[in-house]
């Protein structure tokens, strides 16, 4: 028996796990409607901007109802919202939790307790829609949790050993995110080989608070060699809109451009890379219809950076969890502007790609270098040692001494490295393309910089 | 001078304790930063540790009632005199009147509370109380 093989047995022998089924499950998998799996949309619709909502509920019944309304507004991929007690391996609460929540008929799980509901239930459901489920959580030991949804059907996993701890996590251990989230990626490639790839994706929002794009894009390429060496063969690189229409289009470009040559680098030319854009993550107006506004001109964004899916929000996001009825309007808007959208002009900025590029190469080079003798080890230690560095990250590893604004055309620029192992001509850039003025403190510019779509 | 700041509670609203700390830093503090998701114990422990002269509390949703209450008890088993404690940020879970929170929380053994008050004016009025204080 493979260690993989032995681990599972073991993550799946769980007084919450009803039944795992191994050979059922493969036989599943092998025999499923191409119709489930993203990577096969991506293969077919390959100019297409697809659009998936975020959502999730704790009863069966409430989360079939969710996936009827997004299929009425002829939705292209279903979320899979996980609760965040299921996030924590508590499986006891949201068990507790989702039986209240059946009794008292109200919401008292954020999102859809998979590991209670189980594989063959949902499966019905997912088989049911023939829909690509994409699954979100925010779980740092997904290993159970991700076994489970792939075997109920669910094709597409997001997050990371990095993106789903540093956002999120006070202490999680770094080290062993990594290794569970190396089990994941064995599991992915292991279920990839019995039909169409399963496709990964990795968080590219992080805090969402002045992430500056030369540390989105090394982390989002740090998850995809991660995943990748594990013999993963699609995966989507992802960002959120960062409030300058001009750094997006940038950032896609380097992003794209960056992505393939680092996985051809280390011998995974095979490997499908597509790009995925977060509509604003930031904090929402409270008016509605300037959220309605905000969604809409985040489309236009994506369509112009020809994201191969986009993640939509929605007009309630200032509130809390949206209505399934608010969920699918902004579903139905922003598929009616990409529809609309024609004739996009092509956009290139040399100088600021190459900038970018020249500052993305700069930290694997010191990624690279580290002593250490695997790549999620060199990764550890670049987190450690403020090599990477996430602005607003609560986390106790994370080095919080780069400092970040916005220059007068809103783009994110570098104020402060930190440890960064930026080269002098770099930040020289950045620092060119700031101009303070002495009246206002950095920290008033940054809250002014945070609130950008207020 | 020396403070010790974070988030009290099961809160993870990191983005005001960055600017607060910047802030500090910026007014030539000593700042030791605990971080979000942190006990009032552990406050008291970092205090201890360092010497430090503030301890500086923020709390968002709602935890600081059920977490501070205790401050006083604390302050009796530890020799804490020369210590200033402040705590700031949204101190209640829904809407409170600030005349209503303010005083509660100097009876749990708070100097300064602010409750909804601007990070620059808070800041103003700490640094000037300090200086006052000495």
């Amino acid at each position: 028996m493979s260690l993989l093989q032995r681990d599972r047995e073991l993550i799946t022998s769980n007084e919450f796990v009803k039944e795992f089924d191994f050979a059922e499950i493969e036989q599943f998998v092998k025999g499923a409607s191409k119709n489930l799996f993203i990577s096969h949309k991506f293969k077919t619709n390959p100019t297409k901007t697809l659009v998936q909502p975020r959502g999730g509920f704790p009863t069966y019944e409430k989360m079939f109802a969710l996936y009827k309304e997004f299929k009425s507004v002829d939705v292209d991929i279903l979320p899979m919202t996980i609760d965040s007690n299921t996030r924590l391996n508590d499986y006891s609460t949201a068990q507790k939790m989702l039986d209240l929540s059946i009794k008292e008929k109200q919401d008292l799980l954020n999102g859809y307790p998979l590991i209670n509901h189980g594989y063959k239930k949902t499966r019905q459901m997912i088989t049911h829609f023939d829909t690509p489920i994409s699954l979100r959580h925010g779980t740092p030991d997904a290993r159970l949790l991700v076994d489970m949804a792939l075997a109920s059907g669910a094709f597409e996993i997001e997050g990371g050993p990095i993106t789903y701890i540093l956002p999120y996590s006070k202490n999680f251990p770094q080290d062993k995110a990594f290794l569970y989230w190396k089990h994941v990626e064995r599991l992915c490639a292991k279920y990839s080989e019995f039909n169409e790839p399963i496709n990964r994706e990795s968080f590219g929002p992080l805090t969402a608070t002045l992430v500056p794009p030369v540390i989105t894009i090394v982390i989002q390429i740090c998850e995809m060699l991660l995943s990748l060496e594990e013999g993963v063969k699609s995966f989507s690189v992802s960002f959120a809109q960062t409030g300058s229409i001009n750094q997006d289009l940038v950032m896609s470009n380097v992003i794209r451009k960056s992505a393939r040559k680092y996985a051809d680098l280390i011998g995974c030319k095979d490997a499908t890379i597509n790009l995925v854009y977060h509509q604003w993550m930031g904090a929402f107006p409270r008016d509605k219809n300037f959220s309605d506004a905000l969604i809409n001109s985040a489309a236009f964004i994506a369509k112009m950076v020809k994201a191969n899916k986009i993640i939509t929000k929605t007009r309630a996001e200032a509130f809390g969890i949206p209505t399934k009825e608010d969920n699918a309007k902004a579903v139905k808007d922003v598929k009616y502007t990409l529809n609309m959208l024609r004739g996009i002009p092509d956009f290139v900025d040399q100088e600021e790609e190459a900038h970018l590029e020249q500052c993305v190469d700069e930290i694997f080079d010191a990624i690279f270098n580290d002593k250490a003798d695997t790549l999620w080890r060199k990764i550890f230690n670049s987190i450690k040692n403020g090599i990477i560095d996430v602005p607003f990250s609560p986390h106790i590893i994370n080095n919080n001494e780069l400092i970040t604004v916005r220059d007068n055309k809103s783009n994110i620029r570098i104020y402060k490295k930190g440890k960064l192992p930026l080269s002098n001509k770099s930040i020289e850039y950045e620092k060119s393309k700031l101009n303070l003025d002495n009246s206002t403190t950095v920290v008033d510019q940054i809250i002014k910089d945070i609130g950008v779509m207020l | 001078m020396k403070v010790v700041t974070g988030v009290v509670g099961n809160d993870i609203h990191v983005v005001a304790n960055r600017l607060i700390d910047i802030s500090l830093q910026n007014k030539g503090f000593e700042v030791f930063n605990l971080g979000v998701n942190t006990t009032l114990q552990e406050f008291i422990d970092a205090v201890i540790e360092t010497g430090a002269k503030i301890l500086l509390i923020s709390s968002l949703n709602g935890e600081a009632d059920g977490q501070c209450r205790y401050l006083n008890n604390l302050k009796k088993q530890y020799n804490l005199k020369d210590v200033t404690f402040v705590i700031g940020g949204n101190l209640s879970v829904g809407e409170a009147k600030e005349e209503d929170i303010i005083p509660q929380f100097k009876e749990y053994g708070f100097d300064l509370v602010f409750h909804q008050v601007d990070l620059t004016d808070g800041l103003e009025i700490i640094y000037n109380y300090i200086r006052d204080r000495k």
